[in-house]
């Protein structure tokens, strides 16, 4: 039984800012539901002929687990066990030492946990549930993604934390699509709220390093972007979180994982689509990178068209400005 | 009456706007490029490349010097004030991409933000709030007499560049000048305006606060929306963000849209009634909007050719609603009567000081480049020729408190003459589009978008 003050202790009580977007769009959106009540039905339909979406089988084994394998955890802040995320749970523990723990290096540990989950674990909506089973599936969501990578460093002894935002809405997509549509628009906007997307953070070297471990390679080279390597940070390059809310968490809160079942539950047929749109995806992009010859050589052009890099800032305080009280 | 001359018209024009000159004796060589030419879009070519290779030399040299966070960016692509020679050579200075001033923190770090931004030394500034909005930081700032101001947002963040007196006064008087010089000889100093923009005392968004000049330019202005706009107020409008307050503020938004609509009818049948010159500025969609109505209602004007309509800074939330410019103009002839060549689209951005504004003979939009210099990338942010569609960047000489060496997400064409009037500058192809954005797609927007497209399927 988790009591309250470990609840508040582990970050399982939801941040301000986590809440209130939370609150905010369950609001909006359970009142666009009641008012359109029949426009439910399209969301639980899978007509007849439709694609069925078939997982892909999981393209790694998980090792086998030998009692007396060391798990790293501690009771230590981001080193203990959170909600959906028991790193010392035998398929975690055995992972991670295939991985590398307590052999390699934190950097070069953290870096090949990092492309373990990145690119080994697919994408695919699903609700909430226990890091082990996401390992085993081989499959979730970017929550899902980052609670392993999470999970995998603390079974070595490294800290590891969630990093959450509200993402903007991307605007070329937003002014060609829902702009045009009125109807889509009205769902579209009442759906602004849940927009939070995350990364993960290894404590490596007395320093968070970002962990950006939620698409392949081959979803970003559909979507034209370069692929992310450890330490490399999607925020500011093609993820612009709303100013104000980046969070950084021990743990998911609570109502993320209710939210993703009640998710499956009003709308299965819906959610089989989007697993089959970034099947598409996946693929797309799997034809992208073998035209440009390699993932190297995709990641080279691409990056090339991302543009150069912005200054850097450091927020040094002027002797000019003063704070008072 | 009789036509002055363009000499005679300029030279009474910055009669009535001498406080936005800096002395003369303190003139750099960036504000001769400004302030010298009585029309920044018709200087020789020889002459301009001169002043244009002067005042970016000097510029670049002063943001190198004055400012840590440009000269560490110049060292790191091994760039130096030693390696710009010659025209070809400004192709060489470090280009800031837009989305850096999109990206800050918020509360007191903010100030600090735009404190590590800005060029030059910093008045003395006080944050009294522990946790202040944006506004609260800006208006810290905007005490001292500079002038930080912001884009509208309309994709959910700000742009917010930190102007001192100086860049802003130019910025101020090159808006004008672009719009009286393009437009003459309609420019009167007696003429009555309509500013279809927030007043410009009580904002600091960017496209509104330009306008604060249009009160010296001519004798009797009113404005469209004559209300606080805060960072906020502008989220709420503009983002299509929903919750109680914002449908309050939206609902509220809506009345006092009607209430604007008719207002400006209003002054247009006031107008209507006199001999008086006019002009409206401003945003086009508020114009659009009164034309929609008006001809809803059966309703036109005939003001010909002592109207003029100068639009600029997009059309923003109502880019579903966006009327071609040539559209818009055939619009504003037909229901106002004005004509088409008094009718002229400016574009700029809340990041530079260079207006590039439509001619009357073509509605080309013509480059201030004397001290502004455009730039056309292609996809891997290399310098394309003329003629080439590309993303628009910029070298902007008169932009003193922050380096305004930009590339921007604007997609462009730009020609080296404008093929129908005789001005002898590089133009932009009229309209001017957004570059493709890059289209990451989280797992969040996965389910929102599959979710909308169920949802409003029509089976």
């Amino acid at each position: 039984m988790v009591t309250f003050h470990e609840m508040k202790e582990k970050g399982y009580i939801p941040q301000r800012t986590y809440a209130k977007l939370m609150i905010g769009g369950g609001v909006t959106l359970t009142k666009t539901l009641l008012l359109n009540p029949r426009d439910l039905k399209k969301l639980r339909v899978v007509h007849p002929g439709e694609e069925r979406f078939v997982r892909p089988p999981r393209p790694y084994e998980i090792p086998p687990y030998h009692a007396g394998m060391k798990c790293g955890v501690t009771t230590e802040k981001y080193l203990r066990p959170t909600l959906f995320c028991d790193p010392c749970a035998p398929d975690i523990v055995a992972m991670a030492h295939a991985l590398g723990a307590f052999q390699k290096s934190d950097y070069e540990y953290t870096k090949a946990a990092f492309e373990f989950v990145k690119e080994k674990l697919a994408l695919e909506i699903v609700p909430m549930n226990p890091v082990d089973e996401t390992l085993r599936r081989g499959s979730g969501t970017c929550f899902h993604l980052i609670t392993v990578f999470i999970a995998l460093c603390r079974a070595a002894g490294i800290k590891a934390r969630y990093k959450m935002f509200a993402m903007t809405m991307i605007k070329s997509w937003y002014d060609a699509l829902v702009g045009a549509d009125p109807l889509v628009k009205k769902w579209y906007d009442s759906m602004g709220y849940f927009m939070i997307e995350g990364e993960g953070e290894a404590f490596v070297d007395g320093k968070w390093t970002v962990a950006h471990v939620g698409p392949t390679a081959e979803r970003q080279a559909s979507a034209g972007i370069p692929i992310t390597t450890f330490g490399e940070d999607s925020i500011g390059a093609w993820f612009f979180p709303i100013p104000g809310t980046i969070m950084t968490m021990e743990s998911i809160p609570y109502g993320l994982g209710g939210s993703t079942t009640l998710l499956k539950r009003i709308a299965p047929a819906s959610m089989e689509r989007v697993n089959i749109s970034i099947q598409r995806q996946e693929a797309m992009g799997h034809k992208v990178i073998e035209e440009a010859g390699g993932v190297a050589a995709y990641d080279a052009m691409a990056r090339k068209k991302l543009g150069p890099k912005g200054p850097s800032i450091g927020l040094t305080k002027p002797q000019a400005i003063s704070f008072e009280g | 009456m009789e036509q002055p001359t363009f000499e005679a018209y300029i030279k009474k024009f910055d009669g009535y706007l001498q406080k936005y000159f800096p002395p003369k004796d303190a003139w750099t060589p960036a504000d001769e490029a400004v302030y010298k030419p009585h029309d920044l879009y018709r200087i020789p070519l020889k002459e301009a490349e001169d002043m244009q290779l002067r005042s970016l030399k000097w510029t670049f040299n002063y943001q190198y010097t004055n400012n840590k966070m440009y000269q560490n960016f110049c060292k790191e692509r091994n760039v130096s004030p030693s390696d710009i020679k010659t025209t070809d050579d400004l192709v060489k200075i470090p280009l800031i991409p837009d989305t850096f001033f999109k990206d800050y923190p918020t509360g007191r770090d903010f100030a600090l933000w735009l404190g590590n931004i800005y060029t030059g030394t910093l008045p003395k500034i006080v944050i009294k709030q522990k946790d202040p909005t944006f506004d609260e930081v800006i208006n810290a700032f905007n005490e001292t007499g500079m002038v930080v101001s912001y884009s509208s947002g309309t994709s959910g963040r700000h742009t917010f560049i930190p102007r001192d007196r100086r860049t802003f006064n130019i910025s101020e008087y090159t808006i004008v000048k672009s719009a009286v010089a393009m437009i003459y000889p309609l420019w009167d100093y007696s003429m009555d305006g309509m500013l279809l923009m927030p007043n410009p005392k009580r904002t600091n968004v960017y496209a509104g606060k330009v306008c604060t000049i249009f009160f010296d330019a001519i004798h009797d202005v009113q404005v469209a929306i004559d209300r606080d706009i805060s960072t906020d107020l502008i989220r709420m409008t503009m983002s299509g963000e929903k919750g109680l307050k914002s449908s309050v503020v939206q609902y509220f938004a809506k009345r006092e849209s009607a209430k604007m609509v008719d207002l400006i009818i209003r002054w247009l049948e006031n107008h209507e009634k006199t001999e008086q010159k006019i002009a409206l500025v401003g945003a086009p969609f508020i114009l659009a909007f009164v034309m929609e109505k008006l001809q809803r209602e059966g309703k036109g004007f005939n003001f010909g050719e002592r109207g003029g309509v100068a639009t600029g800074g997009g059309w923003k939330a109502f880019e579903g609603q966006r009327v071609p410019v040539v559209e818009f103009r055939r619009q504003v002839e037909k229901v106002l009567g004005i004509p088409e060549k008094y009718c002229l689209d400016l574009y700029g951005m809340v990041e530079g000081n260079g207006w590039m504004a439509h001619c009357p003979e073509g509605h080309y939009l013509h480059m201030p480049y004397s001290y502004y210099k455009g730039l056309v990338l292609d996809e891997e942010y290399k310098p394309v020729g003329y003629g080439e569609w590309g993303r628009f960047a910029f070298l902007d000489a008169a932009a003193y408190s922050y380096p305004g060496f930009i590339s921007s997400g604007d997609k462009v064409r730009m020609l080296e003459h404008c093929p129908v009037c005789d001005r002898p500058g590089p133009v932009l192809e009229p309209e001017v589009k957004r570059a493709a954005g890059e289209d990451i797609r989280g797992c969040a927007e996965e389910v929102r978008r599959m979710l909308s497209s169920d949802l409003s399927s029509g089976e």
